[in-house]
């Protein structure tokens, strides 16, 4: 049986080539999705500037916001005194504290490119070595890297902890692995700019030889325990140069998952689908083996040694485009910010053996559902003319699409009528899943309607082509079902996710901007201006108001199903909230926040402002003292000053920039928004505040809508996600329309033949093909715009009240295009070529 | 007298539903002796290829009995069914009668192999030599014509040393000239091995190398001739196709 499988697939070897593609595409992303998993489980940063310390002492990133599902957004700072106590360890040669500070070179007013400044003795950690000049001894000596441009005894000027200095370079050093881009100052001016008094970002780890590096690793996890600092070794310890990186890494495990998921999901329904009409083609030869000595059993094991010789070629090849796949998706995560492009793809023989015995699995269990329908060829059918396959609607079926269809309009009913905002979406994505399997599994008796419809137009129009194409499609309503479903599925998913993305990011964006009342908005490009320079904007001329703008995350201990029996056997949940830091007395003419309760003017000191929304659900009064932990994993205090009203699903919390400036990475104020007097002009109040750049180098000054911009970049993330999402779908959904296009018209050469020998022109069945290619995109895009609709009123009206979705027209149009442009291709290509042999050949 | 080989005893086939549906055969009752050479005529629509399908076990009688072999093949599983094809009967059908992918020799020593059974190369050379073939051992299908394709299905039907072969319109597709050569090899291969033959044909050339002629009309056996001629047949079938006319005309 297997010989006879094995010859088959060598006679046939077209029959077989869209599963092979199906099953190399699936497994190539299962092997891609394999990499990317392990490479986000390892989340391998190599350690650059810190190379030299086996261990690498930093701050617990996951330490506060255990429960929320992802790391601090800001650096944990450790205790200076760690130092010491590291110190005393048996086996430490020496504890290095290290420290970064973003830097600047400023030439002659201008700004040079980023680097970061650190304490000389970390220099030890890379090992930096001195190759001219000597170690800085002075407060205003540095030592720069000698790829930075300058030369010993140069007097430069830095754009430092937000403001300008001046140091003499006394020396140049270099490493092997590090940044480029690093200078040195003493331990104490390093200490003084990073305005962190007894704290430090890491602690280096040098061990005395014969040290065993697990075993002090052990130790120091026990000794740091309280004191939210971690022990890093190996490649971990990048992520104490890259504060962050560890949150790609989770980010990447769950897009792994999913994505590897549904591209198994899809593949067993693609390839299924390939084999199914591979099959069918092949109909009276398996008739015939089972009449003249083939058991149901024997063909099924025939058809199953076929796919899984099949399998095993193309999951077998799918190893180097999977690499390929993995290290490109990795590449683009980094640069998409969906990942820290710190990460390095790592793919081992795990996922690689996983994804080939996925991939063998899914072509298997595909192969089982095709080989079972072989098996009930009956033997009859050897004697007679395949038959036109008439019957399609089981009960099973029927059943199945019933609940898809019902499980779609719940979640479209839920989708409308209880979210709020863009977790909308949540529920929508799923909605068009099910009325894609909805549609898929009625496709037959959808598609008949679909004929009717197009009937009129198409024959007014097409004349005797559109007759004979139209009486083909009635006849033949399962094998265009075959190709309407693919492009339905196509169309529909690419319509629905795309809208569905460009939807919910105008709306956070519209949300954002009509926060905002301000004219312009002054920002650095040197890290970030010191707290008190609201006050220097604020007395600039033509200023009415200035307000510190500093973004950062909030958590808050979920108390919406707070059961107090409950409370001992697992930690709380805990939900992340934007927090914003402004400043109170301009809040009330920069931003256009509503107030419900209470005075944002009192926003000062230790009190917040929060949205009634989170109020109310974390049950806690105007006046009252709350809880709240900031960026860096800090728990605050602070008494609740005013209630505020805004949209639900775009809410933000308000804080003094005071409380949570000191909370960032930086340490700085990132921007201040300004409002203008009346009668200043816009162009004239970005000329006096550009102004003060002299006394302030980096400082820019922007419109507006900057801001939008950059909240809309943070969008970006899961817009790419989607979009990858899409094109995973289409590809698949390409595949399977030409492949059902390109088999059932090669396998009508003999009726394209019949039609010549009656005497039809090539140019006449060109046409009536044509026009059945066209009607097949039609009915497919008139469906899929069907599951747009479906799913974008309900999560527009959800999102903000409006059905109509937002997005440029043209993605719609471009979806069309490619749904005609490929259906007649797949139809017409195969067409010329079938009626390149003469018509007499060809009728047998 | 030879023992009967193959028994149909009151065997109706509906197609469809029972009351509504086609009666293909219409309680047919017939018996075929052992080492005979039996062709099936009637016009078109007389239920021939449903009789065969039922006689032969690739079909299931709505009611009635067949037995083959002496082996009651109603309550066979599909497998039992498969098996006792793969052992007592040989096919040759019409058209299509070989697979694409194997070479002569493989098809026909496809039904051995799939019984588990390694072919003697003898047996099957000797097989093939008799059918006139022996130089085409290792051609692909495409690559014979039709009288030579014909010749590999009745080799294959030969293989297994088969208690009964079934011909469905074995000639049909071929010229006279080829069509009287296979005919000539079918009843001299048959006669040598001592093997039953029954063929399903409408052509009266074809029925006339049989022993025996058997009639069918509306699904029941309306007659039948011994040692037929060709005019004879053609006579008979004449009769038939009359007698069906004022039917067709009263229905229209």
């Amino acid at each position: 049986m297997i010989r006879l499988a094995l010859r088959t697939l060598r006679l046939r070897a077209g029959g077989f080539v869209a599963s092979f593609v199906a099953l190399l595409f699936g497994a190539t992303i299962v092997m891609a999705c394999g990499g990317l998993m392990e490479t986000g489980i390892r989340t391998a940063i190599a350690p650059q500037r810190l190379a030299a310390a086996p261990i690498v002492v930093t701050g617990d990133q996951a330490s506060g916001a255990k429960g929320a599902g992802s790391d601090l957004p800001e650096r944990v700072r450790i205790d200076t005194g760690l130092v010491d106590t590291i110190q005393a360890l048996p086996g430490v040669a020496a504890a290095v504290p290290d420290v970064s500070v973003p830097t600047t070179l400023l030439h002659n007013g201008t700004v040079g490119a980023p680097s970061t400044g650190h304490g000389w003795s970390s220099a030890r950690l890379a090992p930096y070595t001195l190759t001219a000049g000597t170690a800085p001894s002075a407060d205003t000596d540095v030592v720069a890297d000698a790829s930075l441009g300058v030369r010993v005894g140069d007097e430069v000027r830095l754009a430092v902890a937000g403001g300008a200095q001046d140091f003499r370079v006394v020396g140049l050093a270099q490493a092997k692995t590090a940044d480029p881009a690093t200078m040195f100052f003493t331990d104490d001016e390093a200490q003084t700019l990073l305005r962190k008094p007894g704290k430090v970002d890491s602690i280096g780890v040098l061990t005395t030889p014969g040290t065993n590096v697990d075993a002090l690793d052990q130790k120091l996890t026990s000794v740091l325990s309280g004191h939210n600092a971690v022990a890093l070794t190996g490649d971990d310890r990048g992520q104490a140069e890259i504060a962050g990186a560890v949150n790609g890494g989770d980010n990447l495990v769950a897009l792994a998952g999913v994505f590897g998921g549904l591209a198994i999901a899809i593949a067993i329904f693609v390839v299924g689908a390939t084999l199914g009409l591979s099959i069918q083609l092949r109909q009276r030869e398996l008739a015939l083996l089972r009449a003249i000595a083939a058991t149901p059993n024997q063909v099924r094991r025939m058809i199953m040694a076929e796919v899984i010789a099949v399998a095993v070629l193309a999951t077998g090849l799918a190893y180097f485009p999977g690499q390929a796949a993995g290290r490109w998706l990795t590449g683009q995560m980094g640069a998409n910010g969906v990942i820290s492009p710190a990460i390095q793809f790592h793919q081992g023989w795990i996922p690689t053996i996983s994804a080939i015995g996925i991939g063998l699995l899914t072509a298997v269990l595909a192969g089982f559902i095709a080989a079972n329908r072989a098996a009930r060829a009956k033997p009859t059918d050897a004697l007679a003319e395949a038959s036109v396959q008439q019957h399609w609607l089981g009960w099973l079926r029927l059943t199945a699409a019933i609940a898809c269809l019902g499980g779609g309009t719940a979640l479209a009913i839920v989708t409308a009528t209880v979210m709020a905002g863009p977790v909308a979406a949540s529920t929508a994505g799923p909605s068009a899943i099910l009325w894609a399997c909805a549609l898929a599994l009625l496709g037959p008796g959808i598609c008949r309607l679909c004929t009717a419809a197009f009937r009129w137009p198409l024959r007014s129009f097409t004349g005797v082509a559109g007759y004979l194409a139209i009486l083909n499609a009635k006849a033949t309503k399962v094998r265009l079902a075959g190709a309407v479903v693919p492009i339905m599925l196509a169309t529909g998913m690419a319509i629905a996710m795309i809208y569905l993305q460009t939807t919910s990011v105008a709306d956070a964006e519209s949300a954002y901007a009509s926060s905002l009342r301000a004219d312009a908005v002054v920002a650095s490009s040197t890290g970030g201006l010191p707290v008190n320079f609201v006050d220097t904007v604020r007395r600039t001329p033509g200023v009415a108001a200035a307000s510190a703008f500093a973004s950062t995350t909030g958590y808050l201990t979920d108390k919406t199903f707070d059961d107090p029996s409950s409370k001992h056997h697992q930690a709380p949940d805990v939900n992340d909230y934007p927090v914003q830091g402004i400043t109170a007395n301009a809040a009330a003419q920069t931003t256009a926040i509503t107030v419900t309760r209470g005075n944002l003017a009192d926003l000062t000191g230790d009190t917040i402002a929060l949205p009634t929304g989170i109020a109310d659900d974390q049950n806690v009064q105007l006046g009252q003292t709350m809880a709240i932990r900031l960026g860096d994993g800090a728990l605050v205090n602070p008494r609740i000053v005013a209630l505020l009203s805004g949209q639900r699903g775009y809410d933000t919390i308000l804080m003094p920039a005071d409380l949570v400036i000191p909370h960032l990475t930086s340490g700085l104020l990132p921007q201040i928004l300004v409002t203008a007097t009346p009668g200043t002009s816009p162009a004239q109040l970005t000329a006096n505040l550009a102004a003060l750049a002299a006394n302030e180098p980096g400082l820019v000054v922007e419109n507006r809508t900057i801001l939008a911009a950059q909240f809309a970049d943070h969008q970006q993330t899961s817009e790419w996600i989607n979009y990858l999402l899409v094109a995973m779908i289409v590809g698949y959904a390409v595949i399977a329309l030409v492949n059902t296009l390109v088999m059932t018209t090669n396998r009508r050469r003999g009726e394209f033949a019949l039609h010549r020998l009656v005497g039809s022109t090539n140019r006449q069945i060109l046409r009536m093909v044509g026009v059945e290619g066209l009607l097949i995109a039609l009915s497919g895009l008139v469906l899929g715009t069907g599951i747009g609709v479906a799913v974008l009123v309900p999560f527009g009206l959800a999102a903000d009240g409006s059905p109509v979705p937002h997005g440029p027209w043209w993605v719609y149009v471009a979806v069309a295009i490619g749904a005609v442009v490929l259906s007649l291709g797949a139809t017409l290509l195969p067409t010329m070529a079938a009626l390149r042999t003469p018509a007499v050949a060809s009728a047998d | 007298m030879n023992a009967e080989i193959v028994r149909l005893r009151d065997v109706v086939k509906i197609y469809g539903n029972r009351r509504t549906g086609v009666r293909a055969l219409d309680g047919v009752t017939i018996g075929f002796r052992e080492g005979s050479f039996t062709a099936v005529m009637g016009p078109s629509g007389s239920g021939k290829s449903t009789f065969l399908h039922c006689a032969a076990g690739l079909d299931r009688p709505s009611s009635g009995s067949v037995l083959l072999a002496e082996q009651e093949l109603n309550g066979l599983s599909e497998r039992k069914l498969t098996e006792l094809r793969r052992e007592r009967i040989g096919f040759v059908f019409q058209a299509f009668n070989l697979l694409p992918a194997l070479t002569v020799l493989e098809n026909v020593t496809l039904p051995l192999r799939l019984a588990g059974r390694g072919p003697k190369r003898a047996a099957v050379l000797d097989v093939l030599a008799r059918v006139g073939l022996d130089g085409k051992v290792n051609r692909r299908p495409s690559e014979l014509s039709g009288g030579q394709q014909q010749r590999v299905a009745i080799a294959r039907a030969l293989i297994t040393r088969p208690a009964v072969v079934f011909g469905d319109e074995p000639t049909g597709a071929l010229d006279t000239g080829t069509s009287r050569e296979v005919l000539g090899l079918l009843r001299e291969t048959v006669r040598q091995a001592g093997l039953t033959v029954v063929m399903v044909t409408h052509d009266p050339v074809a029925a006339a190398y049989a022993d025996r002629v058997v009639f069918l009309a509306d699904g029941r056996f309306v007659g039948e001739l011994l040692d037929p001629t060709v005019a004879g047949v053609a006579e008979r079938m004449t009769q038939l196709g009359e007698r069906r006319m004022p039917v067709r005309g009263g229905v229209a």
